[in-house]
């Protein structure tokens, strides 16, 4: 028998994109042009752009600035292990940068080649990406450099003319974070459980409510279940209720026709379980009343892979799903009321 | 003291241990810490008359999470609840402005993190600025560390200052049997380790910790009837300033700080003892010029959140900590601070005062 | 419950849409903060703190967006704070921004909430991020299947829902969906969603913002239009799940509306309430929501549908805005809801208004149809008398 699962990974990838708005737009559709611009604000030049002053609340206006591509380091700090989120792959820093025409620093990275290289008041500079692969994202500047000239840029605070309409004006935010997340005690009763083919539950002492995908607690006592309150509960059972999704596309979607997620109120044991597929009857002829058993995987197909902490009755791929017993249904009255 | 029926006190608090990386779900936490909380004022559940709490979808990786928590709560027959996307003690804000609806008498306020499942230096990078920030994958680290370096460079503060801060804390915690990080160091051997985004070293850094925590309030005379020395709370503000540090005017101190402080009357009577939250070490220095407070306050004898960091928790652990000073300890009057956000952009200050 | 009065001055939403793509997520509060300023008489100064509420941060992808939304919403030097109840959160996000006037903390709250969800996707969010998300629709659909059973309703009420809902959104400059042509046969021929709910029983996924302001007694007394009042709060709150929870009629339900009806003195809501605007996502939640909260008896929601009374021009018109079926920026929708009550107490809800409107209630609910909030709103202080 494999041994259970001990720790979860997930990884939350998801491809947002952002709409920018009139401001935003202008900033990056310069940006991939190789301009940087700052906006005119309560009488400070704020570059990158913002949309709303932050001292006023007022809109920041569209009195647009040229500034950089050169500017003067002031705090600075380095990443001499940089995360698979930074932008580049070998220690960096990052620095407050005020462009030359901007009053307030902008946050980016220097690619300064040594920590020692570092300072408050540096000249840098910056580095575009290829004209190609500019998006008018804050990245399409790879990074600051030490400047070889640091003198004054030229142009800079000179007022900008934003075009009619702005070419960007959506921006791509992939998010890629990892969590890892460890199999609670009560779900390894659980999955131990499911992995040597049994259900289980577990029974308040106080309201004798069971709950099949033990949680560790009653919710309606507010007391902690444990091994203590585990009872067994049968592998068979009859449909209460039941959901048929037509799936829609997203990215993660692991579907393309419709599916059912049933609860089951089983035998003798007045308790539900939840999210179950029934294997032999077809999407459209699902229905309450009908009486089912567990189908369990193989014992040497077994896998607790799945059932982490959310699971909630899942059986995961331990339970390949339900199949009919042949027994004739239940009048549906009786049990449509028991979705839980 | 006779109090007035908006008189709200903080009449008990729980804690539970911190762990580094605990096995039990956030749902567990909640539940150990609330059943805790409530056993030790000695009420029912449901005496209780409003429950909120605090924790984030992000930091447990699901969305939804805290309706999960919920199930801690035991909420049949149907209860008065809420849920804040923000520390535990901003959920404490909420209960203390529901409790002045004057219709309840006690309230429980929960924070709750399980922050070993993510890593800090990774997740908060989507707290900040979305277009500007986040695509560089900015982190909170490398954003504390120029706010670090820009008070060196100020001249308000040292390396060395950041590391007997660190001292301090640890030695503290020593008598603190929820701290998680503890101990006797010498400022020279903090020193000598290695930067991780200079100036801040490892130890400069909060450390990452699962964990939970439950107060109760009450309202008026009933507070007296759970509690024989409650801390009343009497004055508590939040304030929050513009995102992006680089257009504030000073990182170097903290405004919004000074200002929640000037409005919870931290300036009107000496504080005996100031529990405040700074996730890296040389923000304890800033806050504690920006609360106004003199030598004569002690600070963090919990060993702060140097100690132990849950983020939605170890913020309604401050307010614990300064409310256990008068409720067990015999003070009479104490702060809790706690703070959100990239460089101290937002903060929250609660004064705390015990009958004399 | 309320200690001193609270009144709401101003109100403002944006236009809603599957995709607001001219603008940021900044831009789209913005919007409806400045509309809701505008119509108070206000500007950014004049707010004391600042309220915002919005679903889950997977929608968007920015976690906490409150931090950076600061400048945007004139919150610097204030009070911030983020409510997230789940989908009941646009509800608790106005009830929240009342407490803070009715507990005299503040004088004048901007209360706000959003969804830009079409910067992200709703199934992924709502699914945790995996696959074979089931949706709110199929979190349901088993309870709306057990609705028509309980009660016996023909099948043909879900449908009419729909079509009420949308006709009205019609009527309404800011809704997403404006179906003047919808008819019971589109619906019924939409394709199937979550049995038994079809497509245009379901609703959108928006992108939008409301905002409200509400101040004080003084405030509402100044103000150049006429104020709603706010007369009675509730939130409820049960379990998701445990063994026998009836999720058709949730005891939170009950209790949420009783403690409204208590407080403002309404003994007969069905007569003594002018109107209601419902959180109502899938049609069948209408004589669902009907029942649950008392203005229907047991088994007889259905039948309000059905005869025309909860049309606009019914005697207790539901949804009048168009409802959630019409616009569904999710973290907005419950304020939507509590917004749209006030408006017709105002008087101010133009084409889509209740004649002699004095008192009104709103809902929203969430997750697992087991979190409410509720308010009940007046022309007055004393709408009964």
């Amino acid at each position: 028998m494999a041994d259970t699962v001990q720790e979860f990974v997930f990884n939350l990838t998801f491809p947002f994109s952002r709409t920018l708005g009139s401001t935003l737009s202008t900033f990056s559709s310069a940006l991939a042009q190789g301009q940087i611009i700052g906006v005119r604000t309560g009488g400070r030049v704020i570059a990158p752009p913002l949309e709303y002053d932050p001292d006023t609340a007022a809109d920041a206006g569209t009195d647009w600035v040229c500034v950089g591509p050169k500017g003067t380091v002031s705090s600075w700090t380095w990443v001499p292990e940089p995360t698979n989120l930074h932008p580049l792959d070998h220690a960096f820093g990052f620095a407050f940068i005020t462009l030359d025409g901007a009053d307030t620093p902008m946050i980016h990275v220097v690619d300064a080649g040594s920590e020692s290289a570092m300072s408050a008041g540096m000249r840098v500079e910056a580095k575009f990406k290829a004209p190609a692969d500019c998006v008018g994202r804050i990245d399409d500047i790879i990074a600051f450099v030490p400047a070889l000239d640091p003198s004054p840029s030229e142009g800079a605070g000179a007022p900008y003319d934003a075009p009619a309409e702005n070419e960007i004006t959506e921006m791509d935010a992939f998010c890629d974070l990892q969590y890892v997340d460890n199999a609670s005690p009560t779900t390894l009763m659980w999955s131990k459980a499911l992995m040597e083919g049994r259900l289980i539950g577990q029974k308040c002492p106080q309201c004798a409510r069971t709950i099949v995908g033990p949680r560790g607690m009653c919710s309606v006592c507010a007391i902690e279940l444990d091994e203590s309150h585990i009872v067994e509960v049968p592998g068979r059972g009859v449909v209460s209720n039941f959901t048929i999704v037509t799936p829609t596309p997203y990215p993660g979607q692991t579907e393309t026709e419709p599916f059912a997620r049933c609860s089951i109120l089983l035998d003798g044991a007045d308790a539900v379980i939840a999210q179950q597929e029934i294997l032999d009857v077809p999407v459209s002829e699902l229905r309450v009343g009908i009486h089912v058993e567990v189908v369990w995987a193989p014992e040497n197909e077994r896998s607790a892979a799945d059932i982490d902490n959310r699971s909630r009755g899942s059986g995961g791929d331990i339970i390949v799903g339900w199949r009919t017993t042949g027994e004739p249904d239940e009048p549906a009255d009786r049990y449509l009321d028991r979705m839980m | 003291m006779a109090p007035s029926e908006n008189d709200i006190a903080i009449v008990g608090f729980a804690q539970l241990p911190p762990d580094r990386r605990t096995n039990l779900t956030e749902s567990d936490l909640v539940l150990r810490a609330t059943r805790e909380v409530i056993a030790q004022v000695g009420i029912d559940k449901s005496e209780i008359g409003f429950t909120v709490s605090g924790s984030c979808d992000y930091l447990s990786g699901q969305g939804f999470s805290f309706v999960q928590n919920t199930d801690a709560y035991g909420m049949v027959p149907a209860i008065n609840e809420s849920h804040v996307e923000m520390d535990g003690a901003w959920a404490m804000y909420e209960a203390f402005v529901r409790l002045l609806q004057g219709d309840i008498d006690i309230a429980m306020a929960v924070g709750v993190g399980k922050n070993s499942n993510s890593d800090p230096s990774t997740l908060f990078t989507v707290e900040f600025d979305p277009y500007y920030l986040t695509p560089l994958g900015t982190d909170t680290w490398s954003l504390a560390a120029l706010q670090a370096r820009a008070l060196i460079d100020s001249g308000k503060a040292t390396e060395r200052d950041f590391a007997e801060v660190v001292v301090r804390n640890r030695a503290n915690a020593k008598s603190n049997p929820f701290a998680q990080v503890k101990g006797d160091y010498s400022i020279d051997e903090l020193l000598a380790a290695d930067y991780v985004r200079n100036p801040l070293r490892r130890h400069d850094l909060p450390p990452t910790t699962d964990q939970a925590a439950a107060v109760i309030l009450a309202r008026g005379k009933r507070a007296y009837d759970l509690c024989e020395r409650p801390a009343w709370i009497t004055g508590i503000d939040h304030r929050i300033e513009a995102h992006l540090p680089t257009v504030r005017k000073d990182i170097t101190t903290s405004v919004s700080t000074r200002l929640a402080a000037e409005a919870a009357g931290v300036g009107k009577g000496p504080i005996d003892v100031a529990e405040i939250h700074a996730p890296f070490s040389f923000q304890e220095l800033i806050l504690r010029e920006s609360l106004g407070l003199d030598a004569s306050t002690e600070v963090n004898p919990s060993g702060g959140a140097l100690a132990a960091h849950s983020v939605m928790t170890v913020g309604l652990i401050r307010v614990g900590e300064a409310a256990n000073q008068i409720i067990k300890n015999g003070k009479n009057r104490t702060l809790a601070h706690t703070t959100s956000g990239p460089c101290l952009q937002q903060n929250l200050v609660c004064v705390l005062e015990g009958d004399q | 419950m309320s200690h001193q009065p609270v009144a709401i001055v101003g109100i403002g939403q944006t236009h809603h849409k599957r995709k607001r793509a001219d603008v940021s997520m900044a831009g789209l509060v913005r919007e409806a903060a400045q509309r809701a300023l505008e119509d108070a008489n206000m500007d950014w100064g004049d707010i004391d703190a600042v309220v915002l509420g919005k679903a889950p941060d997977f929608f968007e992808g920015v976690m906490k967006p409150e931090m950076y939304l600061a400048d945007a919403l004139g919150a610097v030097n204030k009070p911030m704070f983020r409510v997230h109840t789940a989908g009941s959160v646009g509800g608790s996000t106005g009830i929240v921004g009342s407490h803070l006037v009715s507990s005299g903390r503040h004088k004048r709250v901007l209360s706000l909430a959003f969804e830009k969800q079409s910067e992200g996707n709703a199934q992924f969010a709502l699914g945790g991020g995996k696959g074979a998300s089931i949706g709110a629709g199929g979190a349901f659909a088993p309870f709306i299947r057990a609705y028509i059973q309980r009660s016996g309703a023909p099948e043909d009420i879900g449908w009419m829902v729909a079509v009420k809902d949308r006709l009205n959104g019609a009527k309404n400059p800011y809704a997403h969906l404006k179906l003047a042509d919808i008819t019971i046969d589109k619906v019924k021929e939409s394709p199937m969603m979550w049995d038994p709910l079809r497509f245009l029983e379901s609703c959108p996924s928006s992108d939008g913002a409301c905002a409200v302001i509400f101040t004080d007694e003084d405030g509402g007394k100044a103000a150049s239009k006429p104020p709603a009042w706010v007369l009675a709060t509730a939130m409820k709150s049960e379990p998701g799940w445990y063994s026998g929870r009836d999720a058709v009629n949730p005891q939170a339900a009950h209790a949420c509306a009783q403690e409204i009806y208590k407080a403002v003195g309404i003994t007969n809501p069905r007569e003594q309430i002018d109107c209601a605007e419902l959180y109502v996502p899938f049609s069948w939640y209408e004589p669902m929501w009907l029942e649950a909260h008392e203005i229907a008896a047991p088994g007889e929601g259905w039948k309000m549908t059905q005869s025309g009374a909860t049309a606009l021009d019914g005697d207790f018109p539901v949804n009048m805005s168009g409802g959630v079926l019409s616009s569904n920026p999710i973290g907005a929708s419950g304020l939507l809801r509590f917004a749209e009550a006030a408006l017709q107490v105002r008087g101010l809800a133009e084409d889509h208004q209740v004649g002699g409107a004095n008192l009104a209630i709103a809902q929203a609910y969430g997750a697992n149809a087991q979190f409410f909030a509720m308010w009940a709103v007046g022309s007055s202080l004393n709408p009964l008398g």
